[in-house]
């Protein structure tokens, strides 16, 4: 009983917090002074300005997804393949881009290449005069999204990698050389998390507005943001979230009928530990270089230049004073939302793993289906339906920012937990329920024991994610809420390029204080355990 | 009194009949092996005494009272108190010996004292006194082996089942372990319910033997009968 109900109340809660305001979003922008009527969509998509922001989105969409999966792909096999050296140190590097808000990314770029930036003081405005129009427009954001988003077909191939039974690539190795096994089996073996990945990357570059904004790109998304920020015209920023949703959805039904089966529960394959990695022989120097200079192009850089721009005390004091209560308030709503995310994907995780209900397929895929949403339609759902006198206790507090966060990223934890379950053998919980426990004890003191790496690990991707967040942040904040990302972003707009910097760095140094912590906690453990 | 009983019962997976029809009655004190091939609805046939899966079709009851039928679970596994031991054996790798064996008694509300009273009981029952505070991990295969069966012990159940515990154990140990089992089942005098797919394993454990094939019993008799017509 206390199973089907705190899985039912999950459910519930997933439903109201994520699909609920996506449909009250649809409901709403066809009806019109109490009747059916297509009006809102009236000016959609017929006038040619529409149709160049798709033709831009797609473009920008289609480059991302191209140049990160030719190069993440391999980059993926190098560091976790391969005798490359360094590799654990490059698996660190390269993810950095993925945990800061993507227009940071920017921030520094223009920092360097700015008609005012550093290269333009140090060499003189001549030689830069050719570089600064670059940044902006397509080509800049094509640079930008592509490091912020190459870790992810780079994660996921490694991911994909260690599911495979290394017996399978031995077999193949006694009859061919490593090339031909690449070729002929891992690579195939590998190919639904290649194209996971490049829909993943497509979705997310499709929905990601804050850099075109800033390196003024006119994309799709930034339609529906400044119909309701500029115009204050709900409808219109309706009817622009909805080909968003559509082009979503559809793309979605294509991996759900192709991949589902294949990506929903990987499990590392047994037997990985005795797994022999590719000697690289002469070409390992050759490689190293290459995978260090993306590093510097896509990482390195774009940090020190941060560094060097913050340079000195008054920069960060004035951060402080101008945004030390937004980077308050971001670490409190941050660890709220990791915390709920937690608990959230681990029950819904569960149920997809148990399959406790028949539609568990469907609770997966409503999940991923909003992960993937551009943040602006998940943000004006959450306006249409909570945006009401009898709702305003959610909708004027920071609950409904902590909403965002769990409609959007309830995917991530649930996933996590859902691969941590698969490596539990049924037979651990089946064992407490014959001595004799009910379950909401052996959820406490069985699984989630058991479980704990997976929490952890959903912790820090919930935290990292919900601080990160700027979409629905922005749209959905009320007055006097603004977290750190978004104070920044108000304040490009006229502060100094110091003060920007340093706000970045301050915005890193907020992600990666949980995870340094847990890795000194862990490593001063370690030390213990040797001393 | 039967104290396990199934009436006609029937699994299907995916519209496949894994168990076609299946009955059996155990009395109280009965050492019954079920003794099959591979895939042919062993482990099956003691899901559904525990209480995991349900039948599609015919009743099971314990100690007099329907547990399942058709399509429906009646009695949760916690409420079942049967005692098993799995096939991986499941030792909860978190906790301590001591801990594995006091979950259960936890669950059931008993006083520390109590507790501490019981694990020590059954530790000695089955030779592991010295072990309390080890981990699952720091255990050899046999010692493993006892710490699951005397944590499904723990809580005294009148109905013991086990999965092929013995299955991945060398033959010296193997044999050792089965007189240990068959030691204990005398002096505590539960029911033993035994899967295995090894002829002389079950032989030696038995009391009555039952013999499966593609999901039916072909064969169901004393042990004496089942070595004269299976044996030679
Ligand atoms: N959850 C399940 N879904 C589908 N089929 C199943 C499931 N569990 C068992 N089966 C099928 O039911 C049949 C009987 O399985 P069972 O585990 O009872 O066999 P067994 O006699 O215990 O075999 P073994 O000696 O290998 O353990 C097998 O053909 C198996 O494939
Ligand atoms: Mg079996």
């Amino acid at each position: 009983m206390a199973r089907r109900a705190c899985l039912g109340l999950t459910v519930i809660l997933l439903f109201m917090i994520g699909t609920l305001p996506i449909l009250s979003m649809l409901m709403k922008s066809v009806v019109v002074d109490g009747h059916l009527s297509l009006a809102s969509y009236g000016g959609l998509l017929v006038s040619s300005h529409q149709w160049i922001l798709m033709g831009h989105s797609m473009i920008l969409s289609s480059l991302v997804t191209a140049l990160t999966t030719a190069i993440g792909v391999p980059l993926g096999i190098l560091l976790g393949k391969t005798d490359l050296p360094f590799r654990r140190f490059f698996r660190v590097l390269f993810v950095v881009p993925l945990l800061i808000p993507p227009y940071i990314i920017a921030v520094s770029w223009l920092d360097l290449l700015g008609s005012e930036g550093l290269l333009a003081q140090l060499l003189g405005t001549a030689v830069i005069r050719a570089t600064a129009p670059m940044l902006f427009g397509l080509p800049g954001c094509v640079i930008v999204l592509f490091s912020v988003f190459l870790p992810i077909p780079m994660l996921l191939t490694m991911v994909f990698l260690r599911t495979i039974n290394p017996r399978l690539e031995e077999a193949g190795r006694l009859v061919s050389g490593w090339r031909g096994v690449m070729q002929e089996i891992t690579i195939p073996l590998i190919l639904p998390g290649v194209l996971l990945s490049a829909m993943l990357v497509f979705l997310l570059s499709f929905g990601e507005f804050s850099v075109p904004n800033f390196l003024r790109y006119d994309v799709f998304p930034v339609e529906s943001f400044t119909q309701f920020s500029a115009f204050y015209n709900f409808k219109a920023a309706t009817a622009a979230a909805v080909p968003l949703a559509a082009i979503t959805m559809v793309l979605l039904l294509v991996e759900g009928v192709f991949l589902r089966d294949r990506t929903y529960q990987l499990r590392p394959s047994p037997g990985l530990d005795g797994q022999a990695l590719i000697g690289l022989g002469a070409r390992r120097r050759g490689l190293l270089l290459l995978v260090a200079i993306i590093g510097l192009v896509v990482v390195f850089v774009p940090v020190v230049v941060l560094v060097i721009q913050s340079a000195g005390l008054t920069a960060y004091v004035e951060a402080l004073s101008r945004a030390g209560d937004s980077l308050l308030r971001s670490l409190i709503y941050a660890v709220i939302g990791a915390s709920l995310l937690t608990v959230l994907g681990f029950f819904t995780g569960y149920l997809i793993q148990t399959k406790a209900f028949r539609f568990w397929r469907s609770v997966d895929s409503m999940t991923i289906f909003l992960f993937a949403l551009p943040s602006t339609v998940i943000g004006i759902g959450l306006i249409t339906l909570w945006n009401t006198p009898w709702t305003n206790f959610i909708y004027s507090t920071p609950w409904i920012i902590i909403f965002g966060y769990l409609a959007k990223y309830t995917a991530l934890t649930s996933r996590i937990s859902v691969t941590q379950f698969a490596q539990i053998p049924p037979s651990m919980e089946e064992a407490a329920q014959i001595a004799g426990a009910r379950w909401f004890r052996r959820m406490v003191f069985i699984v989630a024991p058991l479980a704990r790496r997976g929490l952890l690990a959903g912790w820090l991707v919930g935290y990292i994610f919900s601080l990160r967040d700027t979409g629905i942040t922005m749209l959905v904040y009320p007055a006097g809420h603004e977290t750190l990302p978004i104070r920044i972003f108000t304040l490009m707009a006229n502060g100094s390029p110091e003060l920007i910097a340093a706000l970045c760095m301050v915005m890193i140094a907020a992600t990666l204080l949980p995870p340094g912590v847990l890795w000194m906690v862990s490593d001063m453990r370690k030390k213990a355990v040797i001393g | 009194m039967k104290i396990v009983h199934l009436d006609s019962v029937s699994k299907l997976y995916s519209g496949e009949k894994i168990l076609d029809d299946v009955s059996l009655e155990i009395d109280e004190g009965e050492r019954i092996t079920i003794l099959g091939p591979s895939g042919c609805g062993k482990t099956t046939i003691l899901r559904l005494i525990a209480g995991f899966i349900a039948p599609d079709a015919g009743f099971i009851s314990i100690a007099g009272s329907v547990v399942a039928q058709a399509g429906e679970i009646i009695k949760l596994p916690e409420q079942r108190h049967l005692g098993m031991v799995f096939q991986d054996l499941a030792l909860w790798p978190h906790l301590s010996v001591a801990g594995n064996i006091e979950f259960g008694l936890k669950a059931k509300g008993l006083a520390r004292t109590e507790r501490q009273r019981q694990i020590r009981k059954v530790l000695d029952l089955v030779g592991m006194l010295g072990f309390a505070d080890r981990r699952p991990a720091e255990l050899s295969g046999g010692q493993q082996q006892r710490v699951a069966l005397a944590r499904a012990l723990a809580l005294e159940p009148k109905v013991l089942l086990m999965d092929e515990p013995l299955s991945s154990l060398d033959l010296d140990l193997n044999i050792r372990l089965r007189q240990e089992i068959l030691g204990l089942q005398r002096k505590l005098g539960f029911t033993l319910l035994y899967v295995t797919h090894d002829r002389d394993e079950a032989f030696a454990i038995a009391s009555r033997v039952v013999l499966m094939s593609k999901g039916t019993v072909e064969y169901d008799g004393a042990v004496e009968d089942a070595i004269r017509q299976f044996k030679g």
